[in-house]
């Protein structure tokens, strides 16, 4: 990325003009400081940015030129966009082929009308704060980068800036909800989700997605625990440059408050795009699979197919519940 | 057409600040707001300048560009202006603003910034010229009265000059050809593309 | 708009090039207007733009705010470069600051200061009412209770103490009319102890330049600089101290491809345009200009003609020059040989060259003899009553110049009459008062001829032995109206001063630190705060430094209480029971005495220098029509009916009554001109020849007037003495006289009437027979570079009391302690003790202060300002990376500094920076409101305390007092920096 290439030419810089002003003060035989001025191009040839003192506290009004911000520019209006667009337009795209080929996973024993606890009430509290914090967050996230293109030719000016200005406000107050349930994810589920050989096997086998092989998988099979990482390492990564962006210029520059951007921006639409999946396998992708974080109990049968570790070790410890029949079909509609 | 554009002289400015408080003064600008300000470079070593720096109404703005609601405007005397009633107060101009011009009023808790505000170049905003509420969003607007921007006008050395870019540039150049020296039109590169030869 | 615009551009791009060629400066703004048509019409034009995606609104009919303000002139208050101030006000509120593009001066610029004067007249921190201290609780009072209180106070000090015993500490920011009646109501009052802040700024100028050669003023103007091929900066940053003036002073770089040579400790805002920037050691500037004139003497560039025509005492110096030959010059002020010989070749050769200076000269105990080295290079180079050369002396308030003019001064009656029986008996007959009734108001006759107690001094005045301060008492109590007290150095002893009064009254827009160090020392009562207006807020004359004379209008009336300087006078006056005789020629209305007529009575007094000829009239014409003066000559064509042939704002001395018309003297001494255009010469101002001892034990007499140098026009082609009846009759010139004139003469001294001089006759005849003549009033003498009388006829050079050089203290020591201005002076035990005791190891570093460009002076009223408070918020000292690192102190980072005297210290941030060499910090001088590391906001009156505080520099300053005229030592002494 351009903005990594300019901070080393920012350290050489700086550490270029350190020289400069060691050797300046040497010629103290005559001084002459209308020859020697200062010169603008020459200042951002060595630096590309020209900084200063200023007697104001504001240290940042200090920076008196940062072209890079045509960089960043580039990154917003164009890099961004393109990225975005190719990731989010392209995992839809790719579902819907995979939808329209494969049709849902179907739960291929059928149901066995008994089912076992997946997800504890307080599991599936946090994934839904969760969850409803990233949709809002994603939401109003990408108005900010789509929306003037997208929304405002259809709404107008006043109408727009009064919905991004709540989105605005939506995004800065759910992030903490949101912060708050990545972490909770991070340490409720870190136990199932640390790799292992299981995964190889899993993902050597297409997990499970391509024709109609049911690799064994733990709680947490390859692709959940890819989700999971997902979620706690972007959601880390978007909630420390979110909150860089929210508390502006807290011991960080100008730079640096671009690279936070950039940094958001990006984690933010993978994040967007890998959650479009996540939602698809979740609800209509895969027969029975949203009972576990609607009622918390999925069907033994479905658990046999996509989960038979997990199943086994609960089965030797309690045994399934009996009695109650949820069609997964029903609530994933 | 006339081009409206700031050039500070750095080899008159003398860190005087009168642009500054001009500034502050015409448009009532509230403390903590800097629509203008002076940065020294090289500050005291010889060579040692000052330059006085504002929005310097870009030709193609960075800060119109990345604007998530398109509130800038750009007028016919190339004046780069926004709508504050648009403004979300997001930040982004001020990452891809080369000049560090948009200034954000601290409103509410944790930094969230308030309506953006910069130099209008004493043009005011999207409301009626001289009107009430075009004072108390944007302050004066002296382009409509004829005059120019105060900081410039008032500026203690003329070094600020402020007017049609053509004009101001040739102004600069006959200073540069007769005293013999010119560190350059600072920013003129970065915000119009274009330098003055000297 | 658009339209119009694309015309006027077309248009205007001829004239363009014609003002560059000029000035180069801003655009035309009246051509501007003109043809761009105002606001509302035009700007309909714009709603039908395509002006991007959002639409201006098409309501084009709101006119401008301003609409229906009426405009109003006056001058900015913050230094004396004199900038017009334009302000519109609309329903008696101030509503605006346009640009004062007709002023000559400023051409519409301001600084930082002037362009946010609007919000003095502003602010909501300004004294309300009066207040007095109460058990410790500032207390509102009515103005009646307080003029009454205080008077009674004063009126019971005088009767128990003397009428000495009152200091009266007026301002230099008070009109020519409030400072003179200032003056005025001292003289009435019965003391000379009344002082202004010229005592602390160009006091040394004042007498420095004065025994040189006739008047202690700067000698040309800012805009002459335009004329110079040379300017050397000696203890002058006029970017930050008279940051309009550099406008001209860089153009004269620009066009002129003029020398810009400065010369300071630091490398200043001015220093980073310099052409040459020379690093000195602070306290060394006899050295180095004695260096410079050395290479002068020796290479014979020297102006042989006219040394010989107009100097006197150039072999004496000569004698002194040989001794700093460029070894010892760089031993004791750090400056390479090389270099100096360069700046000297050019300063000698470069003509016309001029020396620019400022506080950097003055405040020294050598101030005076510093100012006279100058003065003295001015001479031996013949770069005196010149265009583009002279002594520019930059001064700092905007009415300085006047307030010394009109006496507001411890040695002296208005217009440097002196203090002398002929000078009381002149200003009598000006006041129509008998003169036996004002040697009444004394304590004795010879106290009324003594000067009396420098401002500098006023606490040692307080604390020291009764037998030490040489009038009846100590000083009991002091009025101060309109002047800091962190301005002066010693604050720690100042502190137990201010404990030590009786009555301490505090007349100012702001409280000032006199109120919250009073408070701080401990008082609980006797504190008086009376609101005065700001300058805006009253009508009358200011002096610019260039001594032309500018009227200010009332812009508002005086906000809330606060009241007019004149009118505060006036009520003390009639409280003292002699505001009938004080003002019997003065029109006074609603307590308020009229301005105009006050300036009509300097008028009829002040001869001596020249305010005879600017009736209010001429003043305000001025004022009406500055447009129509020169940039550079600063001259109205002759042929305007109003203005014709004056120069702009009558710069002193306007010769004669108003009505002869004089123009001013733009440029003092200048000989190339007919005395009518504003010509002169050196002033024998010390006597027609003097006797000189030579080697051999003989003496010779030497004449001390010019020798066949004249004035253009001159009917005397040759040096002649001052002008009296009587040898106005040896000329033949008597028959001139009207007879109204003679019969005046005849009043002014009925037993001799042959006696009365040009500064004497009252009718102005003798000046204007003179005038008629070709001749100045004051005569054709030689400029003196041996100053006979002074203490250092020539200059020497001393080292400072606190010096890190304890090595040159030895060759260089500071003068013999002795009793001066009614005190002790013992500057040369102090620095013995301080070599002795080895303070210079205890504490290194030089310590310097100075201004920065936001604040002025003390600083209160600025640092109220939010616009400026703004842009400096915390109280710095300059302190180089070498000497930070060694003492592990980072940029911006808190210290203390220590200092030699008082075991002071104060707290404030760190400024790493180049800037200052080596062993050199440096400290700007307008903070206040800390004290010792403590803030002390809370002793300000509610409401009242300004945005800024910070530790003053002053509390850290030491001894040290110009023997001359008890200038104080702010910009040499030493300290120690350590992290806090």
């Amino acid at each position: 990325m351009a903005s990594f290439g300019r901070f080393i030419r920012l350290a050489f810089g700086v550490c270029t003009l350190l020289l400069l002003a060691m050797a300046a003060p040497a010629s103290a035989q005559q001084v002459n400081p209308t020859a020697s001025s200062v010169k603008e191009q020459q200042l951002l040839q060595e630096l590309n940015r020209i900084q200063g003192r200023v007697s104001i506290p504001d240290q940042r009004s200090g920076v008196l030129e940062q072209p890079q911000g045509r960089e960043w520019r580039e990154f917003r209006m164009v890099t961004l966009p393109w990225i975005g667009g190719v990731a989010i337009i392209g995992m839809i795209a790719l579902i819907m082929i995979f939808y329209l080929t494969r049709g849902m996973v179907r739960l291929e024993s059928g149901h066995s009308g008994r089912t076992i606890v997946r997800f504890n009430g307080f599991e599936r509290f946090v994934h839904w704060m969760t969850a409803t914090c990233f949709i809002i967050l994603a939401i109003s996230g990408l108005n900010v980068t789509f929306g003037r293109q997208l929304l405002l030719p259809l709404i107008g000016f006043e109408a727009f800036s009064e919905w991004s200005q709540w989105a605005k406000y939506a995004h800065n107050y759910l992030s903490f909800p949101f912060t708050l349930g990545v972490v909770l994810i991070f340490l409720m589920w870190i136990g199932g989700n640390i790799p292992n050989k299981v995964d190889i096997e899993w993902a050597k086998r297409g997990g499970g997605l391509i024709g109609h092989d049911h690799p064994p998988a733990n709680r947490f099979n390859g692709g959940q625990k890819m989700i999971y990482w997902i979620v706690v390492i972007g959601g880390g990564l978007v909630a420390a440059s979110g909150y860089a962006l929210m508390f502006p210029f807290y011991g960080t520059g100008i730079e640096s408050m671009q690279m936070a951007q950039i940094v958001h921006s990006i984690v933010a639409v993978l994040f967007v795009a890998a959650m479009i999946g996540h939602i698809y396998i979740g609800t209509i992708g895969m027969e029975g699979a949203f009972a576990a974080m609607g009622s918390g109990e999925v069907d033994v049968n479905w658990a046999r197919e996509h989960h038979s570790l997990w199943l086994d070790e609960q089965m030797a410890r309690t045994g399934p519940n009996d009695g109650q029949r949820q069609p997964a079909t029903a609530a994933a509609e | 057409m006339a081009r409206m554009k700031f050039l500070c002289d750095a080899d008159r400015c003398i860190e005087c600040n009168a642009c500054v408080t001009a500034c502050k003064n015409e448009h009532e600008v509230p403390w903590g707001i800097n629509r203008r300000r002076v940065v020294t470079i090289n500050d005291g070593k010889p060579g040692e300048r000052s330059i006085s720096m504002a929005c310097m109404h870009c030709t193609d703005a960075p800060c119109a560009a990345v604007c998530p609601v398109n509130c800038f405007y750009t007028t016919a005397d190339a004046v780069v202006l926004h709508s504050k009633d648009l403004c979300i107060g997001c930040g982004y101009c001020f990452y891809a603003c080369p000049f560090g011009a948009p200034q954000y009023p601290k409103v509410g808790n944790f930094g969230s910034r308030g309506k953006m505000d910069k130099c209008t170049y004493c043009a005011g905003g999207p409301e009626a010229d001289g009107s009430k509420e075009e004072y108390a969003k944007y302050g004066a607007n002296r382009l409509a009265e004829g005059k120019l921007p105060l900081c410039a006008e008032m500026c203690s050395t003329k070094s600020l000059l402020a007017g049609d870019g053509e004009i101001i540039a040739q102004i600069y150049k006959e200073r540069v050809m007769k005293r013999g020296y010119g560190s350059g039109a600072w920013g003129w590169k970065t915000a119009y593309r274009e330098a003055i030869e000297s | 708009m658009l339209i119009k615009r694309t015309h006027q551009r077309s248009d205007r791009r001829g004239s363009v090039a014609e003002s560059l060629a000029g000035q180069g400066g801003g655009l035309d703004r009246r051509t501007f207007l003109r043809k761009s048509g105002l606001a509302g019409g035009a700007l309909a034009a714009l709603g039908a733009m395509p002006v991007g995606n959002v639409r201006k609104a098409e309501a084009a009919a709101a006119g401008p705010l301003a609409a229906g303000a009426t405009v109003k002139k006056s001058i900015c208050t913050h230094c004396a470069v004199g900038c017009t101030v334009t302000a519109e006000v609309l329903n008696g509120v101030w509503i605006g600051q346009e640009p004062s593009w007709d002023s000559p001066i400023n051409r519409g610029s301001h600084c930082a200061k002037g362009a946010s004067v609007r919000e003095l007249v502003h602010s909501d921190r300004r004294l309300r009412y009066p207040m007095k201290l109460v058990n410790g609780q500032w207390t509102r009072v009515s103005w009646d209770t307080a003029v009454n209180e205080i008077g009674d106070k004063l009126l019971q000090v005088r009767e128990k103490s003397g009428s000495d015993s009152v200091y009266w500490l007026g301002s230099a920011k008070m009109t020519n009319e409030g400072a003179y009646l200032f003056r005025k109501l001292g003289a009435f009052w019965g003391t000379n102890n009344t002082d202004h802040q010229a005592r602390i700024c160009h006091s040394t100028t004042v007498t420095g330049v004065a025994n040189t050669w006739g008047y202690g003023a700067m000698t040309n103007s800012i805009n002459d600089m335009r004329n110079s091929k040379t300017m050397l900066f000696i203890g002058s940053n006029a970017a930050e101290a008279h940051p309009v003036s550099m406008q001209h002073l860089l153009e004269s770089k620009e066009l002129n491809k003029a020398n810009f040579i400065v010369f300071d400790p630091r490398l200043t805002r001015t220093a980073a345009h310099a052409t040459e920037y020379v690093r000195i050691r602070p306290g060394t500037d006899i050295p180095v200009l004695y260096g410079m004139m050395w290479h002068i003497l020796k290479n014979g560039w020297e102006d042989k003609e006219f040394i010989a025509q107009r100097v006197y005492g150039f072999d004496d110096l000569r004698k002194e020059v040989e001794k700093w030959n460029p070894q010892e010059v760089e031993r004791v002020t750090g400056v390479p040989a090389a270099q100096l010989e360069r700046v000297a070749k050019t300063f000698a050769t470069v003509k016309p060259a001029t020396i620019i200076w400022c506080m950097g000269q003055t405040q020294h105990t050598v101030g005076t003899a510093n100012v006279r080295a100058s003065c003295i290079a001015l001479l031996m180079t013949g770069n005196v009553g010149k265009a583009g050369a002279g002594a520019n002396i930059l001064r700092g308030h905007d009415n300085v110049q006047g307030a010394t003019d009109v006496g507001l001064d411890i040695v002296t009656l208005p217009f440097y009459y002196g203090l002398a029986e002929g000078a009381w008996k002149h200003w009598s007959r000006v006041w129509e008062v008998d003169y036996d009734y004002l040697v009444s108001r004394f304590d004795e006759k010879k106290q009324m001829e003594t000067p009396g107690i420098p401002l500098t001094r006023w606490f040692d005045a307080a604390l020291l032995p009764k037998a030490d301060v040489a009038q009846k008492d100590n000083v009991k109590a002091v009025f101060v109206q309109g002047h800091a007290s962190n301005s002066i150095t010693r604050i720690p002893e100042s502190l137990k001063g201010l404990k030590a009064l009786e009555l301490l009254v505090i007349a100012d827009p702001h409280p000032t630190t006199w109120a919250s160090l009073a408070v701080e020392a401990g008082r609980k009562d006797g504190v008086y705060i009376l609101p005065v207006a700001t300058q805006f807020e009253c009508a009358g004359s200011r002096v610019a430094s260039n001594r032309s004379m500018q009227w200010g209008e009332q812009i508002v009336k005086p906000i809330f209480e606060s009241k007019d300087d004149l009118e505060i006078i006036y009520l003390l006056a009639k409280k003292f029971g002699f505001a009938d005789k004080m003002f019997k020629n003065i029109k006074v209305e609603n307590n308020l005495p009229v301005p105009e007529d006050v300036l009509r009575e300097i008028n009829r007094g002040s001869w001596s220098t020249g305010y005879c000829g600017q009736s209010p009239e001429r003043i305000k014409a001025h004022m009406k029509n500055q447009h129509k003066f020169d940039l550079v000559t600063m001259r109205a064509p002759k042929d305007d009916p109003e203005v014709g042939g004056d120069y702009y704002g009558l710069p002193w001395p306007c010769w004669g009554s108003p009505e002869v018309k004089h123009p001013g003297s733009p440029l003092l001494y200048n000989n190339n001109l007919h005395v009518m255009d504003g010509g002169g010469a050196f002033r024998p101002r010390f006597g027609i020849e003097r006797e000189e001892k030579l080697p051999d034990g003989t003496t010779r007499k030497v004449s001390l007037l010019a020798d066949k140098s004249f004035s253009k026009g001159s009917e005397i082609e040759d040096g002649y003495p001052e002008f009296t009846l009587a040898s106005l009759k040896k000329l033949g010139w008597d028959t001139d006289l009207t007879e109204a004139e003679m019969a005046t003469i005849q009043r002014v001294n009925p037993a001799n009437p042959d006696a009365v001089s040009w500064a004497l006759d009252l009718s102005g005849g003798i000046q204007r027979v003179a005038l008629k003549h070709g001749c100045v009033p004051f005569g054709n003498g030689k400029a003196r570079m041996n100053a006979f009388g002074l203490p250092d006829p020539i200059p020497v050079h001393r080292e400072p009391i606190y010096t890190p050089r304890v090595d040159l203290v030895e060759k260089y020591p500071t003068l013999p302690d002795a009793k001066q201005f009614r005190l002790p002076n013992i500057g040369f035990s102090v620095q013995k003790a301080a070599v002795e005791k080895g303070i210079a190891k205890q504490f290194p570093l030089i310590l310097s202060s100075g201004r920065l460009v936001e604040y002025e002076g003390g600083g209160e009223e600025t640092r109220t300002n939010p616009w400026l408070a703004e842009l400096q918020q915390d109280m710095f000292i300059e302190i180089s990376p070498a000497d930070a690192a060694d003492r592990g102190i980072k940029d911006g980072g808190w210290v203390w500094v220590s200092g030699a005297e008082n075991n002071s210290r104060a707290k404030m941030k760190a400024m790493v920076t180049e800037r200052v060499g080596k062993g050199v910090a440096w400290m700007p001088f307008h903070f206040g409101g800390w004290l010792g590391g403590n803030d002390l906001r809370k002793n300000y009156p509610a409401g009242t305390d300004p945005i800024v505080l910070g530790e003053s520099a002053n509390t850290i300053t030491s001894y040290g007092y110009d023997p001359a005229t008890g200038m104080q030592e702010p910009k040499v002494t030493l300290c120690q920096i350590v992290a806090a």
